[in-house]
């Protein structure tokens, strides 16, 4: 197939930028990445990229194509070419370029330093010297997060850091869940400490670009929201994003609707929120909030004040609470929500159904 | 075709925490313009906050009970749709409503600690959709054309989709999320020009406004000044959470680049009840930060 291929070429040291097009032939199975080496093989050995496994397991080729981050080694290119689409490709975003399609990961690598990221042990050794021995169920917490390959595809599109460099960032606070997660890791507190930091957690702006590029479905800003809950779940609430969060629960249990004149106030501390006082004025004459704060109730709110009650004495507190949600959402990502497998299946031309192991059981203490 | 004969389509209105006070323009622009546009509002009595994304993150557990309650008083007006005006009650609603459709030992749970407080059970039967969807396609686009009689006059008018209606798109699955063409369709649709810019699928920085307000008006900047550099005369947007953002922290922008923007953001009902007639007593611009009435009138629209 003909492939058409417009590259960003960018050489730091000079300064010098241009968007070069290319025009190929390369076979029909042809990915991205295929691409890029037929360019650099046998029309312009000056253009640069990171490469490696070419299997999406090494994490090297993150790159832009048409402004999203994809992962070169899994973008197939035939239907693009087929429908005479020229994409642009460039550099990863929120990296300064080295070189054509290469970033300097080392802001990428310090943010991921910073999240201490190795075990601290802290279980019992088996007397017996046999090996420590996990559930399925409790590494569940960290399957998704264990799948990173420190890419940067969703550092690339993080719409927070773009404005405030110094944010962790999705990748890090992702890794920091797989050991916030573990239940090996014996220092939970000090890492959620850690990762409350004045750039950690309660920065993510929540606009999902991570979860929606990351090419092995991390879902980091899911994540982000475990290591918030865990946070809350031990006390850990002093960052004004907890405050936040904390507010909207109190709010859902006493009047059912966010009692927004509070919000600022109960986030910033009453204090700093006088310096709030003239913006709240030009909100209040135009009926956005009110002088008296006169609460507007839901009907039947007691329902939702015992409900509360009730799910806190259940055991799903914290991340585990983000956990149960996975299975059904895992099913969204393979298009079959809402059917049994044993539906999919049946379902005609169905592949055979694989052999599973049991479900495993928690192994006795 | 839409006909005159055709029912009204009966969905269960969810209004949501800001459309009941800080941005009631919004409802009352969303009630007047229904009937015009195919739909019949059932409003729901007995719910409470979505739980915006916060209690999502404080507290899951109770943030998925939450939200079936929510899902479940919307089943019982036997709706089989429950209508947002939100982007974020959008996410938060699908997002639980996926979780109780897709693992039938959640939702029997949820259900058995539902009725235990008195909420009657949930199937698992509701559609989340947002307004947006409903005027965009089918029955609902074809009322929009004949409602919108009164035109926009060639207003320029720039999309601003915000994330939580494009982003997960596994969840949300209407559009692509990089190239969405639902709002141009419709700014089109009511005689606008729609404006194209790079930031109309990026965030408005609400969600930490509060407690971040730096980082979040260095996102709330760039729609805002994209959207003037292409010509925009308003910004149209189907969320009201990022309605707040771009109207009402404007003016900490322009304290704090000594520029002037006015440029006003208008609800996504309140842009299409332009077009159709809709009255100030409905469309209440005067509840807004930056009045879009002077960039209306200009235009005599």
């Amino acid at each position: 197939m003909k492939v058409a291929l417009k590259i960003w070429r960018y050489d730091s040291a000079t300064g010098d930028r241009a968007l070069k097009e290319y025009e190929i032939d390369a076979p029909d199975w042809a990915t991205l990445l295929d691409c890029l080496d037929i360019v650099k093989d046998r029309h312009d050995g000056s253009l640069s990229f990171r490469k490696s496994c070419r299997m999406m397991i090494c994490g090297s080729c993150g790159m832009r194509m048409d402004g999203a981050a994809v992962l070169a080694c899994k973008t197939r290119m035939y239907d693009i070419a087929q429908a005479g689409r020229v994409p642009v490709i460039s550099a990863m975003g929120n990296l300064p370029i080295l070189k054509d399609l290469v970033v300097d990961m080392d802001p990428f690598w310090s943010k991921f330093k910073a999240m201490w990221p190795w075990l601290e042990p802290g279980y019992d050794r088996p007397e017996d010297g046999r090996e420590y021995r996990i559930s399925q169920q409790r590494m569940n917490v960290v399957h998704k997060e264990s799948l990173c390959i420190n890419c940067g595809c969703c550092v690339s599109e993080c719409n927070a850091m773009e404005s405030d460099p110094e944010f962790l960032g999705p990748q890090a606070l992702a890794k920091g869940m797989r050991f916030v997660g573990d239940p090996r890791d014996a220092a939970t507190v000090e890492r959620l400490e850690r990762y409350n930091s004045e750039h950690g957690v309660w920065d993510c702006t929540r606009c999902y670009f991570c979860n929606e590029r990351c090419p092995k479905g991390v879902d980091p800003r899911d994540a982000i929201a475990k290591l918030g809950a865990e946070s809350i779940r031990l006390g850990i609430d002093r960052d004004m994003g907890a405050k936040h969060a904390k507010w909207f629960v109190r709010s859902s249990e006493t009047t059912g609707w966010l009692r927004e004149e509070e919000l600022i106030p109960k986030t910033q501390g009453y204090v700093s929120a006088i310096k709030q006082l003239k913006f709240g004025y030009s909100l209040a004459k135009h009926g956005k909030v009110r002088p008296v704060p006169i609460p507007h109730t839901a009907k039947d709110v007691n329902e939702a004040r015992n409900l509360r009650k009730l799910v806190r004495e259940q055991d799903r507190g914290g991340a585990l609470g983000h956990v149960q949600g996975e299975h059904a959402l895992a099913k969204l990502e393979h298009g079959h929500a809402g059917e049994s497998l044993e539906e999919i299946y049946a379902r005609p031309g169905a592949a055979p159904r694989p052999w599973l192991p049991e479900v495993e059981e928690e192994p006795s203490a | 075709m839409s006909t005159a004969e055709t029912p009204l389509k009966r969905v269960a209105y969810y209004k949501g925490c800001l459309a009941s006070l800080s941005a009631k323009e919004l409802d009352t622009s969303t009630q007047a313009l229904a009937p015009q546009v195919g739909l019949e509002l059932v409003e729901l009595e007995s719910v409470t906050c979505c739980g915006a994304g916060d209690i999502h993150e404080a507290e899951p557990d109770y943030y998925v009970h939450l939200n079936a309650r929510i899902l479940a008083y919307a089943e019982a007006t036997g709706c089989d749709t429950l209508m947002t005006v939100c982007n974020v009650c959008t996410l938060n609603l699908r997002q639980a409503n996926f979780m109780l459709q897709g693992d039938s030992d959640l939702l029997a749970r949820v259900n058995e600690n539902l009725t235990t407080v008195g909420v009657p059970p949930y199937s698992g039967k509701v559609d989340v959709r947002h307004f947006l969807w409903e005027i965009a396609e089918g029955e609902g686009y074809e009322r929009l054309k004949g409602a919108a009689h009164k035109g926009l006059k060639g207003l320029k008018v720039a999309p601003f989709y915000g994330c939580q209606i494009l982003r997960p798109s596994k969840l949300m699955g209407f559009e692509d999320p990089d190239r969405p063409w639902s709002l141009e369709r419709i700014i089109e649709a009511c005689g606008g020009e729609s404006i194209d810019y790079p930031a109309k699928i990026k965030c408005c920085g609400f969600p930490i406004i509060a407690a971040r307000e730096e980082t979040a008006l260095g996102e709330v900047i760039q729609p805002i000044e994209q959207a003037m550099e292409a010509g925009a005369d308003v910004m149209v947007t189907p969320c009201p959470l990022c309605h707040l953002s771009l109207d009402a922290w404007q003016q900490k922008l322009e304290a704090s680049t000594g520029r002037a923007f006015g440029l006003p953001i208008l609800h996504l009902a309140q842009l299409v009840g332009v077009a159709a007639g809709l009255e100030e007593a409905e469309l209440k611009f005067k509840r807004h930060i930056v009045d879009p009435r002077p960039a209306l009138e200009r235009l005599e629209v």
